[in-house]
C-alpha cells in the first residue's frame, strides 16, 4: 500500500472520519510556533512541508502518480477546513498553486516526474518570473529573450518583484523566442535553475522594510530545451492554468483565517474596552457581514463546482472581495487603537508585536500583486459582463 | 470673513517652495531619516535666519514676523508636500503657537526669542497611554517644589521628544490642568525614541519623575488659552496634511502620463482617470477647509473650534486616500521602499491618527455645532 493510499480516505469512509483522522494528524504532528528568524522560519516550513508528504498528506487535488492525495472535491475542502483550523503553515513559494497545475496539464512525463514531487516535499521552492520593469498589467508586451543555440536557450533579459526570488531553486519564467513585435505569440515558457551561470537576483526592499521579493538578472543564461514547457512560441496559453478546484478549495481556508483575524481584533477591542462605542459597533458589524460573505461566497463556489464540475459567478468577485477585506480590517484596526498603533515593534508599548500595523502596509500589494484591482475589474467587465472589449488594447 | 490669499501670501509660498525644492529633495529626505538625526543643521538655521520661517507666527516683540494661523498653514503646507524632515512641527506649530497663545509675558519673553531665531527646540506633550489627549486622560501630575514645580507622569506619542530642548507639559495641579516648561535634558527627564510608522518624524516617550518645572502662566491656572492651543495645532496639522495629498497627486499623476502599458499611457485609462480627478476633487475640498480653518482661528471663538475639527477630520482622510492611491496608480513600484509612496503613506497615516482620529474629531465637531 502507497502512503498516499494510506492517507486517502478509504471508499467507506465518511467525510467526519476524514475529518477526525487529518485532525489527528495535525495534533500529532504539528510543528510548534514558527521561529522569528526569517531563514529559520523557511527552514521550519520546509520540514513541516516534508513531514505532510512523507505521511501521504500533500497535495490534496494533486494526483497520486506525483506524490498529491487526488481527494475528491468534498475532501479538499475538508483538507482546507482542518489545514485552517490547526494553523499550520502552507506550501512555500509559488510552486504548488500557481507552477505545479501548469506542469501538471502542459509538461513531459519526465518534467513532472523531476519537478512535482521535490516541489510538493518543499525539497525546491520556486518562484514565478513573469513581470518585467517595461511589462507588468501588460504582460505580452516582455523583452526577456531566448535565443536558440543547439539543445539549449540563451537567455537574456531582467524580471522583476519576483516573489520569493532569493529563496528560489527554480524560475518558472515566461520569455520572448518570437519577433519583438510578435506579442503573445511569441512567448515560450522556460524553467531555469537559480544557480545557472548568469543568474543573478538582486533583493528589492519592499514597503514594509521587508526583502519578500527581487528582481532576477539573465546574462546569456543557458537553459536546456528539456526545460521548456511546452512548445517554443506556444507559451502564452499556459499562463492561465490553473487548478481551479484546488484554488476554490483554498478559498474555505482563507475564509477561515480571516474569521480568526476578525475574532482576534475583536477581541483585543474588547479588552480594552472599545466594544460599547456604537460607531465601533458599525464597523465590526460590517466587517463580519464581509468576512461571513466571503465564506457564503467560498460555498457557493464550492457547491457550484460540486453540482455541474465548474465554478460559476461568485469565483469572479472572491479575489476583489478578500482582497477589500485584508486592507480594510488592518485599516480599522488602525483606527481603532490610535496612535498606539503606530508603534514599531521594538517599542515597548506596541501593540501585538505592530502585526496591525505591518499588515496596513503589507495588504497594499493585496490590490496590486498578481493582477492589479483595475485589470480584475476590466476582465469582470468584459468577460463576465460581456461589455465591449477596450479597442485600444490589443485583441484578447 | 473672507477666503482669499494676497500676493504677499503668494509670494511667501513661493518663496518656501524654492527653498524646500532646493534644500529638501527626496534624496535629502532620505539621507536624513537613515542617519537618524532629525534635521540638517543648515537648512534648518538658514530657515530661520534667511526666511524667518519659525518666527512667521510669533508676534514681532519677540523676534517673530507677526504674522498668524493663515501664514503658518502656507509654510506647512509648503513642508507637508516634501515631508521635510525638521523639528518644524513640533517647535513652531506646537510649541511657537502655545507660547504665543499663552497669557504669560514671561514665558514669551523666555523662549520665543529662541524659537524664532533657531538656537530652541521644542515640542508640546500632552498625550498618554489613551493616545486622545484628552484631558480625562491627562494623569501627569504637577507640584509646588522650591520656587517651581515638580512633574511626574508619563507623556507618549510626543513628537520629536526625544530631541527637544524645550517639553511644554500638560499636566493636573491641584487647581486644575497647566501647561509647564521643562528642559529637556533636566534631572528626572527620561526621553526614549519610539519606533514608529512615520520615518519622517520622529516621536518619544517622556518619563518625568519630579523633573524641575516652570508653570506657564506664571501660577494661575492657565484658564481659557490652552484649549484654543488644540484647534490652533489642529488647524496647522490640516495644512500640512493638505500639502502631503497635494504631492501625492502630482506624484501620481506625473507618473501616469509616462508610464506606458499596452501602447499607451496608463492616464489615457478611464480607470485611472477617474482615481486621479476623484482625488483631485477630495484635495481642493480638503483644501477649502484647512484654509477656513487657518483663517478662522485666528481669532478665539467657537467658530474657530469647529472649523478646526472639520479640518484635521476631513483633510486625514484625504491625505491617507491620496497616499494609497498613489502607490496604486504607481502599481509594483509603488510597493517599493525606493519610492517615496510609502513615505507620504506613512506621514498621512500617523498625523491622522495623533491629535485626534478623525471619528473622534467628527465627534467632537457634532458637539460644537450641536448637531
Ligand atoms: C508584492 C508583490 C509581489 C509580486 N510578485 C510577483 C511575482 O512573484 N512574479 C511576477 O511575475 N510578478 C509579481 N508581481 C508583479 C505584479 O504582478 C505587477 O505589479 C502587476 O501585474 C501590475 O503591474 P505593474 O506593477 O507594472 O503596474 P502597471 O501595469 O504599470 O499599472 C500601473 C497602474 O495602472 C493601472 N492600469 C494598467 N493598465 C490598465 C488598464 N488597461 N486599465 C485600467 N488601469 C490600468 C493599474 O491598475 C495600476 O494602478 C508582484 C507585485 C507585488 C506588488
Amino acid at each position: 500500500m502507497t502512503l498516499q493510499e494510506r492517507a486517502n480516505p478509504a471508499p467507506a469512509e465518511t467525510g467526519e472520519e476524514f475529518r477526525t483522522r487529518l485532525r489527528a494528524f495535525f495534533t500529532d504532528h504539528h510543528p510548534g510556533r514558527a521561529p522569528k528568524d526569517p531563514a529559520e522560519r523557511f527552514a521550519w516550513n520546509r520540514r513541516w512541508l516534508a513531514t505532510m508528504f512523507d505521511h501521504g498528506y500533500a497535495g490534496p487535488g494533486w494526483p497520486r502518480e506525483f506524490g498529491g492525495m487526488e481527494l475528491s472535491f468534498a475532501h479538499q475542502v475538508i483538507y482546507q477546513e482542518e489545514l485552517a483550523r490547526a494553523r499550520v503553515p502552507g506550501p512555500l513559494g509559488t510552486g504548488l498553486g500557481i507552477v505545479a497545475p501548469t506542469i501538471i496539464k502542459y509538461g513531459t512525463r519526465e518534467q513532472r516526474d523531476r519537478w512535482l514531487g521535490p516541489m510538493l516535499r518543499g525539497d525546491k521552492v520556486w518562484a514565478q518570473g513573469y513581470s518585467e520593469p517595461g511589462a507588468g498589467s501588460d504582460l505580452p508586451s516582455l523583452r526577456t529573450t531566448a535565443r536558440r543555440d543547439g539543445d539549449e536557450y540563451v537567455v537574456n533579459g531582467q524580471k522583476v518583484w519576483t516573489t520569493h526570488a532569493g529563496d528560489a531553486d527554480l524560475f518558472f519564467t515566461l520569455v520572448r523566442t518570437g519577433t519583438p513585435q510578435s506579442r503573445q505569440k511569441g512567448i515560450t515558457y522556460l524553467v531555469v535553475d537559480a544557480r545557472a551561470r548568469g543568474v543573478q537576483v538582486r533583493p528589492l526592499r519592499d514597503l514594509t522594510g521587508g526583502h519578500a521579493f527581487a528582481e532576477v538578472y539573465f546574462d546569456d543564461v543557458r537553459v536546456p530545451v528539456a526545460d521548456r514547457i511546452g512548445e517554443e512560441n506556444e507559451g502564452w496559453p499556459l499562463v492561465r492554468t490553473s487548478l481551479g478546484h484546488e484554488r476554490a478549495a483554498g478559498a474555505m481556508n482563507q475564509a477561515a483565517l480571516y474569521r480568526r483575524v476578525l475574532t482576534e481584533l475583536e477581541d483585543l477591542a474588547r479588552e480594552r474596552g472599545l466594544l460599547a462605542d456604537p460607531l465601533v459597533r458599525a464597523r465590526f458589524t460590517d466587517l463580519e457581514i464581509q468576512v461571513r460573505i466571503i465564506r457564503y461566497n467560498a460555498q457557493r463556489i464550492i457547491s457550484d463546482i460540486l453540482a455541474k464540475g465548474e465554478p460559476g459567478a461568485a469565483s469572479s468577485v472572491s479575489r476583489l472581495l478578500i482582497s477589500a477585506f485584508e486592507q480594510e480590517i488592518h485599516e480599522f484596526a488602525l483606527d481603532l487603537l490610535g496612535p498606539a498603533a503606530l508603534l514599531g515593534k521594538s517599542a515597548a508599548q506596541s501593540v501585538q508585536r505592530s502585526r496591525w500595523l505591518h499588515g496596513f502596509l503589507r495588504t497594499r500589494a493585496s490590490t496590486i500583486g498578481a493582477g492589479t484591482r483595475e485589470i480584475q475589474l476590466n476582465t469582470i467587465a468584459e468577460q463576465v459582463l460581456g461589455l465591449p472589449h477596450d479597442p485600444a488594447m490589443p485583441p484578447r | 470673513m473672507s477666503i482669499g490669499f494676497t500676493e504677499d501670501h503668494e509670494h511667501l509660498r513661493e518663496l518656501v517652495r524654492r527653498f524646500l525644492q532646493a534644500r529638501s529633495p527626496s534624496h535629502e529626505v532620505r539621507r536624513l531619516i537613515r542617519d537618524g538625526l532629525g534635521r540638517d543643521d543648515e537648512v534648518w538655521f538658514q530657515m530661520a535666519g534667511q526666511l524667518g520661517l519659525q518666527g512667521i507666527a510669533i508676534p514681532e516683540e519677540y523676534g517673530g514676523s507677526g504674522f498668524g494661523p493663515t501664514e503658518l498653514g502656507i509654510v506647512l503646507e509648503e513642508m507637508g508636500r516634501v515631508l521635510l524632515v525638521a523639528p518644524y512641527f513640533s517647535t513652531v506649530a506646537l510649541a511657537g503657537q502655545t507660547l504665543t497663545a499663552s497669557d504669560d509675558e514671561e514665558a514669551r519673553r523666555r523662549w520665543l526669542p529662541g524659537i524664532a531665531d533657531g538656537s530652541l527646540t521644542a515640542t508640546l506633550a500632552v498625550a498618554e497611554h489613551g493616545g486622545t489627549g484628552a484631558r480625562t486622560e491627562i494623569a501627569t501630575i504637577a507640584e509646588p517644589a522650591g520656587d517651581g514645580w515638580a512633574l511626574t507622569g508619563t507623556k507618549l506619542f510626543v513628537l520629536d521628544g526625544h530631541t527637544a530642548d524645550l517639553l511644554l507639559v500638560v499636566a493636573r495641579a491641584e487647581d486644575g490642568i497647566g501647561l509647564f516648561g521643562v528642559e529637556g535634558d533636566a534631572a528626572g527627564v527620561v526621553r526614549t525614541e519610539l519606533e514608529s510608522l512615520d520615518l519622517t518624524r520622529g516621536m518619544a516617550e517622556v518619563v518625568l519623575d519630579a523633573a524641575p518645572a516652570i508653570r506657564v502662566g506664571g501660577d494661575r491656572p492657565s484658564g481659557g488659552w490652552l484649549p484654543r492651543v488644540r484647534d490652533l495645532v489642529l488647524a496647522s496639522l490640516a495644512a500640512e496634511q493638505i500639502g502631503g495629498a497635494a504631492r501625492c497627486l502630482e506624484l501620481a499623476v506625473e507618473y501616469a502620463k509616462v508610464r506606458e502599458q499596452f501602447g499607451r499611457p496608463i492616464g489615457s485609462f478611464q480607470a485611472v482617470k477617474h482615481k486621479c480627478a476623484g482625488l483631485l476633487i477630495e484635495i481642493e475640498a480638503g483644501r477649502s477647509a484647512a484654509y477656513h480653518a487657518g483663517f478662522a482661528v485666528a481669532e478665539p471663538g467657537a467658530e474657530g473650534a469647529a472649523a478646526a475639527a472639520l479640518a484635521k477630520a476631513y483633510c486625514s482622510e484625504v491625505f491617507t486616500h491620496a497616499a494609497k492611491e498613489c502607490i496604486q496608480i504607481h502599481g509594483g513600484i509603488g510597493y517599493t521602499w525606493e519610492h517615496d509612496a510609502h513615505l507620504f503613506l506613512r506621514r498621512a497615516k500617523s498625523s491622522e491618527l495623533l491629535f485626534g482620529t478623525p471619528a473622534r474629531q467628527r465627534a467632537r465637531f457634532a458637539d460644537l455645532v450641536e448637531i
